[in-house]
C-alpha cells in the first residue's frame, strides 16, 4: 500500500540520484528487497522508487537539493503570481476606454490569440525536436533568460541544475512556461471580466490593412467556430462587425457608432470565449500535455542514470552465492631456514628405511644415489604402524630415510620419525626427498621446501634433511 | 521433536559433496575453482587447510548443494586399523563404524584432521577424491581409500594434474577399483565449460542428486551469462564517461601559461586512468576475484595527441550560439515591426533586425564577460581538454578493457599467481576488426563531438561489444 503513495518527481528524481551516487546495495541485499516485497510493482519506475524509499536513511539529504527545490518552488510560486498579475494588468491596459475612441479587438486577439498561439507553435516545435533546435527555440523564450540570470545569482544550486539531464531540462521549462503563460491568460480573462462589470466598455475594430467587414467577420466566424453551436450569443454577427468597424480619420465612428453604442458591448462575449477556449483551455491541454511529457522524460532519464540497470537486474535476477559463509582462518607459514639441511648425503649408512617405497624402488633408488647400506627396510604404505614401530625401534647408528619429495609428510610420518628420534641408539636420521623414476629421482626445491620446513619444526639436532638439489 | 527431524530432513535433501584425499594434492584449488572463490588459502604447505569448510551453492538463499573442503589425511593408517579392530560387521554397518569412530575420536587431537573430513561423508556427503595424476601411484593411497569405501557413499576420482608428468592411466588402474567415476580435472586451467562437465559427472553419482545438479548446472550457466551482462555494461559505462570526459579549468585574468596547460592535461589523463582502473575492479568484482595480483599495465598517452582549447560563454552560451540567439531575436522583433506595417517594409525590418542582432553579438561577445550582474560575471572563459578527439584512442581503450575482461573472466579462482598481461594490441586488433570498428564507430564520433548518445545508440554499441566479448571469451 505504502508504494502507492511514491511518485516520481522531481524531489524523488534528484533524490534517487543522489542516493544511487552513494548507495547501490549488492545482489543479495537487492534480490532481498525484491523478495520481501510480494507485491512488488510491476513498474521499474515504481520499483526504483520504493527501493528508495526504503534506503532513503542511508544517505543524509543533500541541502543543495533541498536548497534548489525551495528555490525553485518559490521561484514558481512567485512567477504564477506575477504571471497572474500581469495578466491582469494587460488586460485593463488592453480594455482602457477613454471614451475618446473604442477598444480596438484586434489589439485584445493580439494578447490572447495570436501570443498564445505563437507561443504554443514555439512551444510544440521545441517538444517534438530535440537538440540544438530545441535549445535554440528554447532561448527565444524570455523565460529563459530570467532563468539564466537566476542561475548566476551568487550562492545558488548551480550544481544540481548541472546534474538535470538536458531532456528533463527542457520538459522542466517548457512546462513551466505553460504554467506562468496559463496565469497569464486567467489574469485577462479576470480582467476582461472585471471591466466588463464595472465599465460600459465599447469594442471596435480597426487596421491598417484594407480588410472588409465581411473578411473580418468570416475570420472572427472561423474563430468562434468551437462555440458557436452552444452559445451563438457569443459570436459576433456580421452587423456588428460593420457597425463596430472604425477608422481613425473617419467620421463613421461619430454617427453610427455612437447610435449604436449598446450594441458595441456584445463583444465582450466574444472575446471572453476566445480568451477562455483559445488562451485558457487550449493553454491547459497543452499544458496537462507538456506534464504528461515531463513526467515521462523524467522517468526515461531515471531508468538512463548509471547502475539503474544493474539494480533492476539485481531485482529480478537470483541472487547466487557460491562461497563459503565463514572466513578462513589462515595459516601462517613457517618461513624456511637452512637449519639441519645437508647438501650431500654420505655414501655409506647403517640402515636404509623407504617410506612408502617397495624394495625394488629402494634398490633403484640406491643405484642412482650411490649410497650402500647393510641393512634395507621399508616403511609406510601398506605396512600396518606396529610393523613399522618395530623397524624403528630396532635400527641403530645412522639412518637414511628416502622419502618420496612430491608427497608431504604426514603425521603418520612425524609419529613414525619421532619413534626413531627417541631411539637412543639412532645417532642420526637424514631424510633423502627422492622425486619420481621418471626425472631420475631428482626432486623439486619446492617440493623439498615443504620437508625442510616440517623437520625444522620438529626441533631437533638428529635429523637433517638432504637437498641434493644444492649440491650440485 | 518432529519439527526437528523434519528440519534435519530439509537440510539433508540437498546433494553435499566432501573433497577429500591426500594432504597438497590440490582439494582447496578444485574447491576454489568450483566455488568460484579465490578466498581459499591454498599454499605448498600441508595441512593448509585445518577445519572442513562448506561451500554452499545457493539461489535466493537456498542451498542447492554444497561443498566441503577439507583437510588431509595424516593418520590414515591408525584410522583403518581401528575400523579393522572393532567387532567384524557386515558391509552394511560399515558406514555406522565410520560413525562410531568419529564419535569416539572427537576430542582427540591427533585424528583432529581426519574427523573433519569424515564427518561429512558421515553425514551424507558423497566423495570426491583427489590425487595428483602428474606422480605416480603408490600403494599407501590404498588406506585412505579403504577408509572411504567403508563409509559406503558414493564416490569419483579427480585425477589432477599439477606437475608435468602424467601418471593418469596408472592411476585409473587404481581408482577404478575403488571409485564409480574417475574424471580428470585441472582446476588452474579448468574452463568454465570443464566445471560444468565434472557437475554433469557429479550427478550420475547418485539418483536423488541428478535433479539438484542440473539445476544448479542451470543456475551456473545463467550466472555465468549474467557476469558476461554486466562486465559489458560495466566496460559500455566507462567508454562513455572516458570518451565524453570534458576537463575544465578557469583561465584567469591574466590568462593561462604553458605549465598550467600542462597540469592540465595530466589532470584530464589521470582521470582517464582512474575511470580504466576502476572498471577493472568492478570487472574483477563481478567475477569474484577479490584478492587478485597483478602487474600493473598502465594506459600510456605517449602518441595521442591531447588537445586544449580556450572556450568563453555568456549566459552559457557559446559564441556562435550567442549569435544565433541574438539574430533571431532581432529577426522576431522586426518581424514584429513588418507586420505591424502590414508587409509594406518587404520584411525589412527582419532582415535589419536579424543583422543588428547577430553583429552586435559577434562584436560584443569579446566584452561582455566582464559585466556583472548582481555581483557575478555573466560571462565565463575555460580552458577545456576533451572530449578526446584522437580516432584511434577509442578502440586502445575498449581493446584493453575488453582483454582485461576476459582474462578476469577466463581466470580460474584456484590461481594465486600474479595475472601477467600479454601484448593486448595484437589480441584487439583480432577482435575489433575493422567491420566491428564500422559499428562502434558511430557512438564515438557523437561522443567526440560532445554529444549524448541515444539509448538507442547505446543499445546497439553495448550489442557489438558484448559480441566481441563472447569472441573473446571462446577465444
Amino acid at each position: 500500500m505504502q508504494n502507492k503513495s511514491l511518485k516520481l518527481s522531481l524531489k524523488s528524481y534528484l533524490n534517487f540520484a543522489d542516493l544511487l551516487g552513494s548507495y547501490r546495495g549488492d545482489h543479495e541485499s537487492n534480490r532481498t528487497f525484491a523478495l520481501k516485497h510480494d507485491d512488488l510493482p510491476p513498474s521499474a519506475v515504481d520499483r526504483l522508487l520504493l527501493w528508495a524509499h526504503e534506503h532513503r536513511f542511508k544517505v543524509t539529504s543533500s541541502p543543495e537539493i533541498d536548497l534548489f527545490l525551495h528555490r525553485f518552488s518559490m521561484a514558481t510560486s512567485f512567477l504564477v503570481f506575477f504571471s497572474l498579475f500581469m495578466g491582469v494588468l494587460v488586460g485593463i491596459g488592453l480594455l482602457s476606454y477613454s471614451g475618446d475612441a473604442p477598444v480596438n479587438v484586434i489589439y485584445f486577439f493580439a494578447m490572447t490569440l495570436i501570443l498564445p498561439l505563437l507561443s504554443m507553435l514555439l512551444s510544440l516545435i521545441s517538444m517534438i525536436s530535440r537538440g540544438e533546435m530545441a535549445n535554440f527555440i528554447t532561448h527565444l523564450f524570455p523565460l529563459y533568460w530570467l532563468e539564466r540570470l537566476i542561475e548566476h545569482l551568487p550562492d545558488q544550486a548551480q550544481g544540481i541544475i548541472d546534474r538535470l539531464p538536458a531532456s528533463v531540462s527542457k520538459w522542466i521549462f517548457l512546462e513551466r512556461l505553460q504554467r506562468f503563460s496559463l496565469f497569464f491568460s486567467i489574469g485577462i480573462l479576470l480582467a476582461l471580466m472585471g471591466m466588463v462589470v464595472v465599465k460600459d466598455i465599447a469594442f471596435g475594430w480597426s487596421s491598417t490593412l484594407n480588410i472588409t467587414a465581411e473578411e473580418f467577420h468570416a475570420l472572427l466566424s472561423f474563430i468562434a467556430m468551437p462555440w458557436e453551436s452552444w452559445i451563438p450569443s457569443a459570436v459576433p454577427s456580421l452587423e456588428l462587425v460593420e457597425l463596430s468597424h472604425y477608422f481613425r480619420l473617419g467620421e463613421k465612428l461619430e454617427s453610427e457608432m455612437i447610435q449604436n453604442a449598446d450594441k458595441l458591448g456584445a463583444w465582450w462575449k466574444f472575446l471572453a470565449m476566445s480568451t477562455l477556449v483559445y488562451a485558457v483551455i487550449l493553454r491547459f491541454i497543452f499544458w496537462m500535455v507538456v506534464r504528461f511529457n515531463y513526467q515521462k522524460a523524467l522517468e526515461k532519464s531515471l531508468l538512463v542514470l548509471e547502475g539503474v540497470s544493474q539494480l533492476l537486474r539485481e531485482f529480478d535476477k537470483p541472487f547466487v552465492s557460491t562461497n563459503a559463509p565463514s572466513q578462513e582462518k589462515h595459516l601462517d607459514i613457517v618461513e624456511e631456514t637452512e637449519a639441519q639441511v645437508t647438501e650431500e648425503a654420505g655414501h655409506y649408512h647403517d640402515v636404509i628405511l623407504g617410506w612408502n617405497f617397495s624394495p625394488d624402488e629402494i634398490r633403484l633408488a640406491n643405484d642412482t644415489t650411490k649410497i650402500i647400506a647393510p641393512m634395507i627396510h621399508t616403511v609406510g604404505g601398506s605396512h600396518t604402524f606396529e610393523e613399522d614401530e618395530e623397524i624403528a625401534s630396532g635400527v641403530s647408528r645412522h639412518v637414511l630415510l628416502y622419502v618420496k619429495s612430491w608427497e608431504p609428510p604426514t603425521m603418520d610420518f612425524v609419529d613414525f620419525l619421532e619413534i626413531l628420534i627417541e631411539n637412543p641408539k639412532v645417532e642420526t636420521i637424514e631424510i633423502y626427498p627422492l622425486g619420481t623414476a621418471g626425472r631420475y629421482y631428482e626432486s623439486e626445491p619446492r617440493e623439498v621446501a615443504v620437508w625442510k620446513r616440517k623437520i625444522q619444526g620438529l626441533n631437533t639436532t638428529k635429523v637433517w634433511v638432504i637437498d641434493a638439489k644444492e649440491q650440485k | 521433536m518432529q519439527k526437528s527431524r523434519n528440519k534435519d530432513k530439509e537440510v539433508n535433501r540437498y546433494p553435499k559433496f566432501a573433497v577429500v584425499g591426500h594432504p597438497n594434492k590440490g582439494k582447496s584449488s578444485i574447491v576454489s575453482s568450483l566455488a568460484l572463490d579465490d578466498s581459499v588459502q591454498i599454499g605448498d604447505t600441508p595441512g593448509t587447510t585445518q577445519v572442513k569448510r562448506g561451500f554452499p551453492l545457493k539461489v535466493d538463499g537456498k542451498i542447492v548443494y554444497e561443498l566441503f573442503d577439507t583437510p588431509g589425511f595424516q593418520r590414515a593408517r591408525r584410522v583403518l586399523s581401528w575400523l579393522k579392530s572393532q567387532e567384524p560387521v557386515s558391509a552394511d554397518r560399515r558406514g555406522e563404524l565410520i560413525r562410531a569412530f568419529i564419535e569416539e575420536h572427537r576430542d582427540n587431537e591427533k585424528f583432529h584432521d581426519e574427523i573433519e573430513l569424515l564427518e561429512p561423508i558421515a553425514n551424507g556427503a558423497g566423495i570426491i577424491y583427489v590425487v595428483d595424476a602428474s606422480k605416480p601411484y603408490g600403494p599407501e593411497y590404498e588406506v585412505e581409500m579403504e577408509i572411504l569405501r567403508w563409509t559406503g557413499q558414493p564416490s569419483m576420482a579427480i585425477l589432477n594434474l599439477i606437475g608435468e608428468e602424467d601418471y593418469r592411466e596408472q592411476w585409473k588402474r587404481a581408482l577404478g577399483h575403488y571409485f564409480r567415476l574417475v574424471r580428470t580435472f585441472n582446476p588452474v586451467r579448468a574452463t568454465f565449460e570443464d566445471h560444468m562437465s565434472l557437475l554433469e559427472s557429479m550427478a550420475q553419482l547418485k539418483e536423488e542428486w541428478t535433479k539438484p545438479i542440473k539445476v544448479a548446472i542451470g543456475v551456473l550457466n545463467e550466472l555465468h551469462q549474467q557476469k558476461v551482462e554486466q562486465s559489458v555494461d560495466a566496460i559500455v559505462q566507462t567508454m562513455k564517461k572516458s570518451l565524453g570526459y570534458v576537463y575544465t579549468k578557469p583561465i584567469p585574468a591574466q590568462g593561462i601559461s604553458p605549465q598550467e596547460e600542462s597540469k592540465a592535461k595530466q589532470r584530464y589523463q589521470a582521470q582517464i586512468v582512474t575511470y580504466e582502473r576502476d572498471l577493472e575492479e568492478q570487472i574483477e568484482l563481478i567475477w569474484n576475484h577479490r584478492s587478485i595480483e597483478k602487474v600493473e599495465n598502465l594506459l600510456v598517452f605517449e602518441d595521442i595527441g591531447l588537445f586544449s582549447k580556450e572556450s568563453a560563454s555568456i549566459f552559457g552560451l557559446g559564441q556562435r550560439e550567442l549569435i544565433i540567439t541574438a539574430a533571431s531575436a532581432g529577426a522576431m522583433g522586426g518581424l514584429g515591426l513588418d507586420l505591424m506595417l502590414g508587409g509594406g517594409s518587404l520584411f525589412l525590418g527582419s532582415i535589419i533586425g536579424g543583422a543588428v542582432g547577430g553583429v552586435g553579438a559577434m562584436v560584443g561577445f569579446d566584452n561582455l564577460y566582464e559585466v556583472k550582474i548582481l555581483g557575478q560575471k555573466v560571462g565565463k572563459r575555460e580552458l577545456t581538454i576533451g572530449p578526446m578527439q584522437n580516432l584511434n584512442f577509442p578502440y586502445i581503450l575498449l581493446g584493453r578493457a575488453l582483454y582485461h575482461a576476459s582474462v578476469i573472466a577466463k581466470r580460474s579462482h584456484a590461481l594465486r599467481d600474479e595475472v601477467k598481461w600479454e601484448d593486448e594490441a595484437q589480441y584487439t586488433e583480432q577482435i575489433l576488426d575493422a567491420k566491428t570498428r564500422r559499428g562502434l564507430e558511430k557512438l564515438h564520433a557523437r561522443l567526440r563531438r560532445g554529444e549524448e548518445p541515444t539509448p538507442e545508440e547505446i543499445k546497439a554499441y553495448r550489442a557489438i561489444v558484448l559480441e566481441s566479448f563472447e569472441r573473446l571469451l571462446s577465444h
